[in-house]
């Protein structure tokens, strides 16, 4: 596809650079091509994953046959140009520039949490600016304390990094800059929101300016180790890095002080940087818990498993299944399975085509089926990338509006509850009325009754004519659809439509992964639908249950202790490194007991199913870095499977009704499990939150306690009136239900009845 | 031409130091020798150099001030480490050796850190402040080293000199509405588009259509011209308002709203237009009560009814419109028609009023047998009104009854004949010829090659060096057209080539429609007799052009009646003034200027761009982004707007072709 742009990018170019002689495309910087062909340019403002900020002027260069320093990392190289990186010109100004930065700064190193991986440090020594020309009048400014971060202005050197992380990335849009010449700074336009998202811009900070304020004055940056890791908590199996060091004088084990990532390139979302404290503490080995477990074992007939579980124990599993029978049950993976296969029934492929990258260069976004912001903020980001840098329409298809997303979505589109099959459907029938669609989904589209369709979604056909009239001519589409989809009655039929858009529309489809290692489970596995007989838990409860996250009958390792793979959103299969030590038993050791043979864990990495896209790879071999470009080089990716293709289409199912008060399951952005519950930075207390109209038509007031149940499971919350909410759906989230959290897996909206608890007081 | 004692102004060294008068040289530029009035300026200092009127200058203390500008310019700055920290260390050197405590040293480092700022400075401004600073080190060392070798202060430094600065840019100069252009830029560079818009939106309520349809005059005076092609600046204006507009955004005021204030004070504004909405907004925002008179049931003037769909989406010009009316202080009263009479009864009642009626009369085209009540005359006004108003408010009936199949003839040259040409197109007009008396490139100049292009694209047949002679009637409907040749023939004396009839060479034209487009008149009825308002010699209402009151007390005029017909953004630049002048004279009865505005007004007449200065520390040879445009077969036979706008690839890439050419100039008086 001929993307349209009048610029000429992506030309072929060859630039000359400190004698270098480079190829490369027009569109990129100068600094970019250098550093593809490993040439240094000094920099302290520029962040790659971001576009040029140019505010430090260190990358200045020279081109032959042009007067001045021309600024590398905006400047795009042209064809022919001729470029010196340094000279003594050149080191004279940009040693001016660090002066100019040392004006002032306060002489804290040895107090601040930077130092030792601070940039200005580094370039002080590195320009050798050993003596201070310059001198300006002092000024006064308090550190500011904005939540999960806290701002000192006098150490902000005002490179703007957190500003763009805050604008392109996370799409928080929390921090600015206060225009003020030298007394310039950086401000925070929602302190009340409290956003989370805040620790990303802080882990750009090159200084002390923005820290983490609980990690401040806790640790110095060299007494740290860094175990490289991949986050379990969302499925995006983001790299990250544990940070630890021993506990204590007294106590050495070996404890997270916190996370750090390859900010240059990826970004975290709050439970990939502040959800690390989870790890079992306290197991110790216990043979006679143990004996018992293998007895239950030996007696049951179920496994009931929750998504994180590694790819390696989702194998352990599925391995005692095929030798013991056990049924295997973990229902969000399930559902997601069931949902992929009637996908790659019209696709031919057992994965979906889509990927973040190209995600956050489309021109024009649908989103249905989820609430972006807090159930994926890793595809949010993209899409606000996409919002920022392509200026994509995004329209999202949702039951509830979402203020967090309003600066990217250009329109919303509110449909009923329930009504998400006759939505896709909707969506193809205006959207691939010109593509070259088989007979059978050409027929199946043009039998809708759009009419009744609309009239039952509320989506009206304007609605869609708009959207489409939004797209033309813009090139590059992805359709992102999430978890309301999956355990949707209707679900394989949804599927099936919604892959029409990726097999004949061109789209950049991700059906997003439930959390946790849904998806490597999803495809280790052979999931079942019922519980039979005796049930092993594991971080779910069951007749017997294993806990890695306590009040179980065995412990087990949390996912930062344990050696082991995840495949993620991207449909790549990454590393986890163990972080802090764990004292007690783990899966392999059952699974030994059992009959299996494996001495660690991470032997049946090279095992995983290569009919599943698996590859046959050790886990000590498997790369996990990023290049200097950016290209992730972390494990493998998945290789795509053909499977049977069945493209007929069932009509239309009716609609059930959802009338009345609905409950959504919805954990805040912030969390995903059980696991993110135990994290003190990110400790908050769950709601039931509801709009005014809600309370009304519920009959709840604010402060109520009430209960309700969901799949089995028994709520018990405070309801809260918020006033940014409209609408009769309620957010109930369900991250803190502890080994219950795993059992609720049926369509997110659920009519529920409520039973007002009694909120007398106890004594007087 | 202004008497100086010395100056270095663009390249010019003038020094007349100790020379008797009638040696004096004088300078070639137009530079604020007289401030405003009888006020005489004592030195002018700026981007390009220093100018000095006064013999008894303190350049020590000229200096410092011009520094200590800069330094409050930075507080709506500080975007790169060597303005931020070098402005501010520019400024405490040059006040330390101006309060007498310098020494030799800082002399060096005010040269060392001016070297760092000018090489490595993120703008102009950065860059361009140490010019006239070391320049006055420089021919003024003598009072430097005084200061510093005597230790004490220089001796205007207690002085009670009144230091008049404001910050420009060759595109905001060359602007009518004069917009901080190089904010809005950066506002899309920076992915903030809320700034962008707030920016455009200080002097410029209508983003969404100064995006679109502005034929952006700044383009002319854009550095970038220096280095490669001048940057896309106003569709680049489009983007924040798109912006707002896509994500349903609350409006984005660039100056808090006053509440409204109550004290019986009031404006009148005649006229919805650019002007009206303006002038309307500009005191609105300030909380002064507005209410205006609109003749149509429909708002926006000839943007609304005058400029297609397809040029101007009215969802989108709408939007601009609601953003002014949903001020608390504004009212407007549609179907109102203002005649002398009522005019009359407004002055009295209101404390100032607004006349910004625009030009709806379409002037003849001045030939034989021309008669505007034959059947086929159409004037352009009123062809775009029906096209318009059936269009974009399903008001009246499809001019493609009229037009449809039928061959319609348009003279004209202008915006308005290339929007008549293209709306027949799009009503099915069977065969649309656009006679003009000059050439394709006066065209071009006259509208934008785009405009043409397109308009050729559609199938317009343009036939040019060619005028009406007669106009053949049957029974009073419109048959032919005698059409004569003229070709340009250079005047040997080189003068302007004059217009020839080539002999011999006339044709004929049949037509259902003849449109005249040449130009427009205001419709002046509405201006009572008795008042004898001064006209200019073409019949628009006569101001200064600086405070924007006609010859009677309170009666303001802005816009195309003032002007003639012109731009939306001339409009818009009248009327903003007008309203500012407006805000004072409601109060005190004085019709006054700001310093800024005095300062707007001088650095207009001494011109900020230079076409012939050489560009440094800029890569030349990127090219400028073109937005894409709907197809000739996707547009032709439709309203939907061909304009596509930039991509986000496009924006931030041409965003960041952006010099940001803030230059910095100040008055001493």
């Amino acid at each position: 596809m001929g993307v349209h742009n009048s610029i000429g990018l992506g030309k072929e170019i060859t630039i000359t650079i400190d004698g270098k002689e480079c190829k490369s495309t027009y569109g990129k910087t100068i600094l970019q091509i250098a550093r593809e062909n490993g040439i240094y340019i000094p920099t302290m403002c520029y962040l790659t994953k971001v576009k040029p900020i140019a505010s430090c002027r260190m990358c200045i260069v020279n081109v032959e046959g042009v007067e001045g320093a021309i600024l590398s990392c905006q400047e795009k190289a042209v064809d022919g140009a001729v470029i010196t990186t340094n000279n003594e010109g050149l080191f004279l100004e940009r040693q001016n520039i660090m002066k100019l930065y040392n004006v002032n700064h306060p002489l804290e190193c040895g107090v601040c949490d930077q130092s030792g991986e601070c940039d200005l440090q580094n370039k002080t020594l590195e320009f050798e600016v050993d003596n201070q020309t310059f001198t300006a009048r002092e000024q006064f400014r308090p550190i500011e304390n904005w939540g999960h971060v806290s701002y000192d202005a006098s150490l902000c050197i005002m490179c703007e990094k957190c500003v763009r992380v805050s604008t392109e990335i996370t799409g928080d849009e929390a921090l600015q800059i206060k225009f003020g010449g030298y007394s310039s700074e950086i401000i925070n336009v929602k302190p009340e929101k409290n956003y989370a998202t805040l620790g990303e811009a802080a882990a750009v900070c090159p200084v002390g300016a923005l820290v983490d304020t609980n990690f401040k004055y806790i640790a110095n940056a060299w007494e740290l180790t860094q175990v490289p890791s991949s986050c379990p908590h969302c499925g995006g199996g983001c790299q990250l890095y544990y940070e630890v060091k021993p506990a204590g004088i007294e106590n050495r084990r070996e404890t997270i002080y916190r996370v750090g990532n390859n900010y240059e390139f990826s970004t975290l979302c709050p439970a990939g940087r502040y959800a690390f404290d989870y790890d079992n503490t306290t197991a110790v080995k216990d043979p006679e818990a143990f004996n018992r477990a293998i007895e239950a074992f030996k007696k049951a007939k179920t496994i009931r498993f929750s998504s994180m579980t590694s790819n390696e124990e989702a194998l352990i599993l599925q391995k005692l299944k095929e030798k013991y029978g056990y049924r295997l049950l973990s229902p969000e993976a399930k559902a997601y399975r069931d949902f992929m296969d009637a996908y790659g029934s019209v696709t031919g492929s057992h994965l979906y085509g889509g990927d973040l990258k190209t995600l956050g260069k489309s021109q024009g976004i649908i989103i249905l089926g989820t609430r972006l912001n807090d159930d994926h903020p890793t595809v949010k980001y993209h899409v606000n990338m996409a919002s920022k840098w392509e200026r994509a329409r995004v329209a999202y298809i949702h039951p509830m509006e979402d203020p967090e997303m309003q600066t990217i979505v250009t329109q919303f589109i509110k449909n009923e509850v329930g009504s998400e099959e006759g939505v896709a459907a909707l969506l193809a029938e205006v959207l691939l009325r010109d593509a070259a669609l088989p007979e059978s989904a050409r027929a199946f589209l043009s039998d809708l009754d759009i009419g009744q369709l609309s009239a039952e979604s509320n989506v009206g056909e304007e609605e869609l004519e708009a959207l489409k009239a939004s797209l033309h001519k813009r090139h590059g589409f992805s359709l992102i659809v999430g978890t309301d989809l999956y355990a949707h009655p209707r679900a394989k039929e949804i599927a099936k439509i919604i892959a029409l858009f990726e097999k004949y529309g061109g789209y950049n489809v991700i059906c997003v992964p439930p959390a946790g290692n849904a998806m490597g489970i999803s495809l280790i596995c052979d999931l079942d639908d019922e519980a039979e007989g005796s049930v092993i838990g594991y971080n779910v409860s069951g007749d017997f249950t294993l806990s890695a996250m306590g009040g179980g009958d065995l412990d087990m390792p949390a996912m930062n202790q344990q050696e082991g793979t995840l495949t993620t959103l991207e449909k790549r299969v990454v590393p986890m490194h163990v972080a802090t030590p764990y004292e007690g038993y783990i899966l392999n050791d059952i699974a030994n007991a059992l009959g299996l043979d494996a001495e660690y864990t991470i032997d049946y990495t090279a095992q995983l199913p290569e009919a599943r896209g698996y590859k046959a790879v050790d886990f000590d071999t498997l790369p996990d870095y990023f290049d200097i470009t950016g290209e992730a080089h972390r494990g493998y990716l998945l290789d795509p499977k053909s499977v049977p293709v069945d493209e007929s289409f069932d009509e239309v199912a009716e609609l059930e009704d959802f009338d009345g008060t609905i409950v959504y399951q919805c954990n805040p952005q912030e969390h995903f499990s059980p696991f993110t519950a135990m994290s003190k930075e990110l400790a908050s207390k769950p709601l039931l939150r509801g709009s005014a109209q809600f309370a009304t038509a519920a009959k709840l007031q604010d402060g109520d306690t009430v209960s309700f149940e969901i799949d089995g499971v028994r709520f018990e919350r405070v309801f809260k009136i918020d006033t940014s909410m409209k609408g009769t759906i309620a957010l109930n989230p369900i991250y803190d239900m502890g080994l219950s959290w795993a059992l609720l897996s049926s369509y997110r909206f659920s009519q529920v009845k409520f039973e007002r608890m009694n909120n007398e007081k106890v004594g007087s | 031409m202004s008497h100086v004692v010395f100056s270095t102004w663009r390249d010019e060294f003038i020094d007349n130091r100790g020379k008797p008068q009638e040696e004096w040289q004088e300078t070639a530029f137009k530079l604020p020798e007289t401030y405003h009035g009888d006020t005489k300026s004592k030195a002018f200092i700026g981007w390009d150099g220093v100018a000095i009127f006064d013999e008894d200058i303190d350049a020590v203390v000229l200096a410092t001030r011009y520094a200590a500008q800069y330094q409050e310019y930075s507080e709506a700055c500080g975007r790169c480490a060597p303005g931020r920290w070098g402005g501010r260390i520019l400024y405490d050197l040059l006040d330390k050796i101006a309060r007498g405590e310098g020494s030799h040293d800082d002399v060096a480092h005010l040269k060392e850190i001016s070297e760092t700022m000018m090489v490595t400075s993120k703008c102009e401004i950065g860059k361009t402040v140490p010019k006239p600073i070391l320049d006055l080190m420089t021919y003024y060392k003598d009072q430097f080293d005084a200061c510093i070798d005597e230790q004490k202060p220089s001796k205007h430094y207690e002085a009670d000199i009144n230091y008049i600065a404001k910050v420009t840019a060759p595109c905001t100069d060359m602007c009518p509405a004069h917009v901080d252009i190089p904010a809005y830029i950066e506002g899309v560079r920076d992915m903030i588009f809320t700034e962008s818009l707030e920016a455009t939106r200080q002097t410029m309520p209508l983003a969404h259509t100064c995006g679109r349809v502005c034929p952006h005059p700044c383009e002319d005076a854009c550095r970038r011209m220096n280095l490669d092609e001048p940057i896309s600046i106003m569709e680049l204006k489009r983007v924040g308002a798109d912006y707002e507009t896509d994500h349903a955004l609350p409006w984005h005021h660039p100056f808090p709203v006053q509440p409204p204030r109550n004290d019986g004070k009031k404006v009148a504004i005649i006229g919805a237009g650019p002007a009206g909405l303006t002038a309307a907004y500009y005191l609105g925002v300030q909380g002064i009560h507005v209410d205006i008179f609109e003749e149509l049931p429909v708002n926006g003037g000839e943007v609304a009814v005058g400029v297609p769909q397809y040029r101007m989406p009215v969802e989108k010009y709408n939007k601009d419109i609601e953003f002014v009316l949903e001020l608390p202080t504004v009212n407007i009263y549609n179907n109102h028609r203002v005649d002398a009479e009522r005019l009359k009864e407004i002055d009295a009642e209101y404390d100032a009023t607004l006349l910004a009626f625009g030009t709806r009369l379409s002037k003849k085209i001045r030939c034989e047998n021309e008669d505007p009540s034959y059947e086929g005359y159409w004037g352009a006004i009123a062809m775009l009104d029906q096209v318009n108003l059936w269009h974009k408010y399903g008001i009246g009936e499809s001019p493609a009854k009229k037009l449809k199949d039928s061959t319609l003839v348009c003279v004209g040259g202008g915006f308005t004949s290339m929007d008549v040409v293209r709306c027949a197109i799009r009503e099915g007009a069977k065969k649309v010829i656009m006679l003009y008396r000059r050439d394709e490139k006066t065209i071009i100049r006259n509208t934008t090659y785009e405009e043409y292009h397109e308009a050729v694209e559609e199938g317009v047949e343009f036939i040019f060096h060619s005028a009406i002679e007669r106009i053949v009637d049957e029974n009073g409907k419109i048959k032919k057209l005698i059409v004569n040749r003229y070709e340009l023939v250079p005047d040997p004396d080189g003068g302007r080539p004059q217009l020839v009839k080539i002999e011999g060479e006339d044709f004929e034209i049949e037509c259902d429609w003849l449109v005249p487009a040449v130009s427009q008149a205001a419709d002046l009825q509405i201006l009572p007799e008795e008042w004898n308002v001064e006209l200019t010699s073409w019949n628009t209402i006569l101001t200064n052009g600086r405070d924007f009151m006609s010859s009677r007390p309170g009666l303001f005029a802005a816009g195309d009646c003032e002007y003639g017909p012109m731009t939306i953004v001339n409009a818009v630049g009248q009327a903003r003034r007008a309203a500012s002048v407006i805000s004072r004279y409601i109060y005190d009865g004085e019709v006054s200027l700001t310093d800024d505005e005095i300062m707007e007004d001088h650095l207009n007449k001494l011109k900020v761009y230079d076409k012939s200065e050489k560009i440094t520390g800029w890569m030349p040879g990127l090219p400028r982004a073109v937005s894409e445009k709907l197809s000739v077969e996707e547009r032709k036979d439709n309203q939907k707007e061909v304009n596509l706008g930039f991509t986000g690839d496009e924006a931030i890439a041409e965003a960041e072709r952006c010099m940001r050419c803030y230059y910095i100039s100040m008055v001493a008086v």
